[in-house]
């Protein structure tokens, strides 16, 4: 059996950086993808806007990608790729990996794991879409795949549920190329994606967005042919009366991301309810020694240029690891966050510099962010504004706070004064 | 007159506030930086926008070809870059970066690849 | 047998106010007047027969609605099977037309088996929970009964053949309060009396070890060890490519409009594929067996469709339920005519949750509602209180085809000789089908022996070969597979484990399959955690490549449900600026 130190599930910008993190340190590495061709969702990502913090330029998705696989050639990491991993199981201190291709069934051992296995869309039953089954109701990603890998139209005439990056994008992109957005349609009071795709995606092109709305029923035998938006109240249910019926020929979905943890969940990784991702320490090992996670399986992230900072962390992070003791401290936030990462501080390493991701729970204007271990505050900054969609990051230099296992941080909020 | 609207160079989505007098702008508020001031002065009096497409080939391989502008094209101007970018199918193979179309309609932004592509026999996916 | 007529009429006045009356012609009660609304429609019916009649009744009363409801349109037409003379029509591709097509092929015969939907189990046999009943609430002397349980026995058995995956699971019916606990040793002769062998009574330690799901106010309950679960649709998929491979001829896409009857006889069947003359027909039409009989001349029952709802909850929900259970004596399950519903562990691993039971006038009306999937997580919650509508994948609806005396129709025709009916078949259908199919051959061979006994089909084969579940398999099986076909190593539904090998092997089999929904039906890509976000698109291409069409070409089911639309390149681009001023300022 072909042994490694470092297997890597998952070859999407994540994953691709943890190889380049593993192989750094000279680690024996594995990438395994399952597709064709690596570089995960950004091969269909084709609008720019990537890599403005990574490599100070303004790249498309694709273009990102194509830098870390150009990186990643002669780094000396295995890849295998239209390769499946069907099952992990602990094997002693380590893990062995079902591998599945064209070639056959092979196992493989690791002797750590990182998990970069990004994420899924939720689907409209998921949001208790309601009615018939007809063609036409599909995800904003896979409508992304059918015109920008497969080049073929799946709308001519369309509604979008759901004001999430993926749909505000797809909104622009199915307009340029030649179909009718009727509009964006969010549950929620505030749109759920950033502001500049708001501006650039609707506002450019006269798209309207109605927010605190939704998409109650479809209609179609086998086409659609007309969906049924209604008005919602603060709980975000439709309120009786204000039904509308809007004709299109699709519904596009973009109503929420859920990271992909199958396999941690199979391996025992507890799972944070809050991010649906693994609990994981600020080297992004999970709560299962040797098991790390980095990218959308942790949280679901805006800019790609974190995912690969996690990613390369969690990759050097796997390539060191040995099985030993952790003393963990717990992270926690108070009601005004949607989450924190990490939610575990493994004392027993050297504390430094720890970066911090968060999400705020509701848009606030002036906000101070408070961080403190086992009562005494270590740091805290200012934000002009906090808007859910609008992910954070918090560098805390965590030595000289005298953490131990058992010791507790904990982020506040509080509104600033202006 | 009052314009307000958001910055879109940079993750940060700044809010800006302009006055603008006489087809000039006289006031910029809400950048964090630099660049958010000269965007605020561009979209109040000539906004531009980049570009980011496909283009069809020929010869097998993947049906289309992603591509991007290298700079920006007037913002009016979109629908007719579309148009043009439309019609050109790729035929020799490329590498990501390569250009493609050296000036776009006459704004002298180049259009480029955003990804390698080659005529050979259809990829599996 | 005298139809309490006078009776009846009584009942009707006092709540139509002479609207509604009822004669008797030919020996069939018939209604005809007019009510309010669909439901009363169903109450005039209901007034007039129940399962207890002795005597068949035809609901001809009319409602302000029915003008409105709007046929479904027919398919494509050609002259196709125009001049076909075979020896027996068989119309319905359910599992009930499955059952009696593959039981028919025993024999030599000219079978012509007609669907007008263009692939098989495309209603209620693809709509339903897929249990096998023990026959817990089924009574002596009914058709349900005594075909569920002859059924019930075979399933073992038909399953193997077929290489369909069958679990005999058995099934619980929860009780509150420890105070039922005597009283359900009373019952136990009673269902030996009804055929049940080996039904247990369990205690509350015994039921919760056994079903830890279920909600501590249950105490005591039942165990039927004769319940079992199948995929009834891929049961029906089974059974149809076996009777084609053994030389039935199935055409889809063909829907019968019209017959040609004289003197007690069909001697023409219209279709949309031009006119055939078969010797006998038999009519397993589902919720349109009624206008099937019409169409024969021999109309003695009418159907009252009634929709169900069942939701299916991720694998990750598999905590709640190993087998089948119910809660009874709740007022929420006092539903006439729903049998109750439950929780079921399905043969692929997930949880099902439903049915329930809304009569409703329109006979395709697959649609489903929140409130339905509300109302059944409701009910089933006083049993399973883990139950979370969180943990929703996908929600379905079925149509029941129920006829008045809620019971199924299995006989020849009344008027016309040579027609047999397999119809009325609502639950227990799915069970009762191998029974039904030996019946109605029987009867066939009867009929067709008039003239000219069959002979018996020497390479008649019971057995077929599933297409392979590879991730099933152990990983030395799994491996020699794709050494010898690699396709079988790429995957394709990552959620579900599905490999190219097996998306190929669906579109490649006797009964014809191009859609996507139909390779899912076949081989399960997109009914993951992703509902096919992923896979939609390779399972796409997939089809289009194998079956040499464009990908604009790749139906999702039936014909207009293309899922792409055209290229992106084609059309002729918006010029000028939509949404923006034409200088391109805000």
């Amino acid at each position: 059996m072909e042994r490694y130190d470092v297997v890597i599930v998952g070859g999407g910008p994540a994953g691709l950086a943890a190889a380049l993190g593993a192989r750094r340190t000279g680690a024996k590495t594995l990438l395994v993808e399952r597709e064709a061709r690596l570089g995960g969702i950004l091969k269909q990502c084709i609008h720019d806007g990537f890599g403005l913090l990574r490599f100070g330029e303004r790249l498309s998705g694709c273009e990102y990608a194509h830098r870390y696989i150009e990186m990643l050639r002669g780094c000396g990491a295995q890849t295998a790729l239209l390769t499946f991993v069907s099952r992990i199981e602990k094997s002693g201190e380590g893990f062995v990996l079902t591998l599945v291709g064209r070639e056959g069934l092979r196992k493989v051992e690791a002797r750590a794991l990182v998990l970069s296995t990004g994420c899924r869309e939720r689907t409209a039953r998921q949001v208790s879409i309601h009615g018939t089954r007809p063609a036409g109701v599909l995800t904003a990603g896979t409508a992304q795949h059918y015109i920008n890998r497969m080049g073929e139209m799946p709308a001519r005439r369309c509604v979008i549920l759901g004001s999430g990056d993926i749909g505000l994008i797809m909104a622009r992109r199915l307009t340029l190329e030649g179909a009718q957005v009727l509009g964006v349609y969010e549950a929620k009071p505030t749109p759920s994606g950033l502001s500049r795709n708001i501006s650039q995606c609707l506002e450019d092109f006269g798209i309207p967005l109605y927010t605190s709305h939704t998409v109650t029923r479809v209609s179609g035998k086998e086409r659609l042919e007309r969906v049924t938006v209604a008005e919602v109240d603060a709980r975000m249910r439709p309120i009786p009366g204000t039904e509308q019926e809007l004709e299109c020929d699709s519904l596009i979905l973009s109503v929420g991301l859920i990271p992909e943890n199958e396999l941690a969940e199979a391996l025992g990784v507890p799972l944070d309810a809050r991010t649906k991702g693994p609990l994981c320490d600020q080297s992004y090992m999970t709560l299962v020694p040797g098991v790390f996670v980095c990218g959308n399986a942790l949280h679901v992230n805006d800019l790609v240029d974190y995912v690969s900072e996690s990613g390369e962390a969690a990759g050097a992070a796997a390539a060191h690891y040995v099985p030993a003791a952790r003393g963990l401290a717990e992270v926690s936030a108070d009601g005004g966050f949607g989450y924190v990462v990490p939610q575990r501080i493994d004392t027993t390493k050297p504390a430094g510099k720890t970066t911090f991701f968060f999400r705020s729970l509701a848009e606030r204007g002036k906000t101070r962010v408070r961080m403190l271990a086992d009562g005494r505050e270590l740091c805290k900054k200012t934000y002009m504004q906090l808007k859910p969609p609008e992910m954070e990051r918090m560098v805390v230099d965590l030595s000289g706070a005298g953490l131990h296992a058992g010791s507790r941080l904990t982020f506040v909020m509080e509104e600033a004064d202006t | 007159m009052k314009r307000e609207f958001t910055c879109i160079v940079c993750p940060n989505g700044c809010r800006l506030h302009t006055e603008v007098e006489n087809g000039a702008v006289t006031s910029v508020t809400g950048n964090r930086c630099p660049k958010g001031r000269d965007f605020a002065e561009k979209e109040c009096t000539a906004p531009t926008r980049s570009l980011c497409t496909t283009v069809k080939t020929l010869g097998g391989g993947a049906p289309v070809l992603p591509v991007r502008t290298a700079g920006e094209l007037p913002k009016g101007r979109l629908f007719e870059a579309m148009a043009v970018l439309n019609a050109y199918t790729q035929t020799v193979p490329v590498y990501c970066g390569d250009v493609l179309i050296p000036d776009l309609l006459g704004t002298g932004c180049a259009v480029i690849a955003t990804d390698d592509w080659a005529p050979e026999a259809a990829e599996r996916k | 047998m005298r139809i309490p007529l006078q009776k009846i009429n009584r009942a009707l006045k006092k709540r139509f106010g002479g609207r509604v009356q009822a004669v008797v012609e030919r020996g069939v009660l018939v209604l005809r007047g007019s009510a309010e609304d669909w439901d009363g429609v169903v109450a005039a019916g209901r007034l007039a027969a129940s399962p207890k009649s002795r005597w068949y009744t035809v609901n001809e009363v009319t409602w302000p609605g029915a003008a409105q409801r709007q046929p479904k349109p027919v398919p494509q037409t050609d002259e196709s099977l125009a001049g076909r003379a075979p020896d027996v029509l068989l119309i319905g591709a359910g599992v009930t037309g499955a059952a009696i097509a593959r039981e028919l092929m025993r024999w030599n015969v000219d079978l012509l088996w007609v669907e007008k939907e263009h692939d098989v189990a495309l209603h209620a046999s693809s709509r339903n929970d897929g249990m096998v009943h023990p026959g817990v609430d089924l009574h002596k002397g009914t058709a349900k009964y005594h075909y569920n349980r002859l059924g019930n026995r075979m399933y073992g058995g038909v399953c193997a053949a077929l290489g369909v995956p069958f679990r005999r699971t058995g099934q619980y019916l929860c009780f509150k309060g420890r105070a039922m606990r005597p009283l359900l040793y009373f019952t136990l002769p009673y269902w030996k009396w009804l055929g049940l062998s080996g039904v247990r009574v369990l205690g509350d330690k015994a039921l919760h070890a056994a079903e830890p799901g279920v909600d501590e106010a249950l105490h005591c309950g039942l165990f039927f060890p004769q319940a079992g679960i199948v995929c009834p649709y891929g049961l029906t998929i089974a059974m149809a490519e076996n009777a084609v491979q053994n030389g039935a001829h199935l055409s889809l896409d063909t829907c019968v409009t019209g017959m040609d009857v004289e003197n007690g006889r069909i001697l023409a069947v219209h279709t949309n594929r031009g006119t055939v003359r078969p010797r006998i027909v038999i009519n397993a039409a589902g919720v349109f067996c009624e206008d099937i009989a019409q169409m024969a001349q021999d109309h003695f029952f009418s159907i009252h469709p009634r929709k169900g709802t069942n939701a299916i909850l991720d694998k990750k929900a598999k905590r709640m339920v190993r087998t089948i259970y119910s809660g009874m004596g709740t007022t929420a399950t006092k539903t006439v005519h729903s049998k109750g519903g439950g929780i079921v562990s399905t043969v692929d691993g997930n949880v099902l949750v439903g049915p329930d039971a809304v009569e409703t006038p329109e006979k395709e009306d697959f649609s489903t509602s929140v409130q339905s999937v509300r109302a059944t997580f409701e009910k089933q919650r006083h049993a399973a209180p883990a139950l979370r509508e969180s943990d929703i994948i996908t929600y379905f609806t079925g149509v029941r085809a129920a006829t008045y005396e809620e019971d199924f129709i299995i006989r020849p025709g009344m008027f016309t000789e040579n027609i047999i009916h397999a119809a009325g078949i609502q639950s227990p259908g799915l069970t009762a089908a191998p029974a039904i199919a030996q019946e109605v051959a029987r009867l066939a061979y009867g009929q067709l022996s008039a003239t000219t006994p069959p002979a018996r089909n020497a390479a008649y084969d019971p057995t077929r070969r599933p297409i392979p579940h590879v991730a099933g398999l152990p990983d030395e099986a799994r491996a020699a597979l794709i050494r010898q076909n690699p396709d079988y190593g790429e995957i394709v539904c990552r959620c579900e484990e599905v490999s190219r090998g097996e998306i190929l092997d669906a579109l490649r089999r006797p009964v014809p399959c191009d859609t996507v929904d139909g390779v899912k039906r076949r081989v399960r890509p997109g009914m993951g955690r992703c509902q096919g976000g992923f896979c939609g698109p390779l399972v796409t291409a997939i089809i289009a490549e194998e079956k040499g069409i464009s990908l604009e070409q790749v139906r999702k089911s039936g014909a207009g449900s293309a899922q792409l639309l055209r290229p992106t390149k084609q059309r002729e681009q918006k010029t000028g600026t939509e949404g923006g001023t034409e200088d391109g300022t805000l």
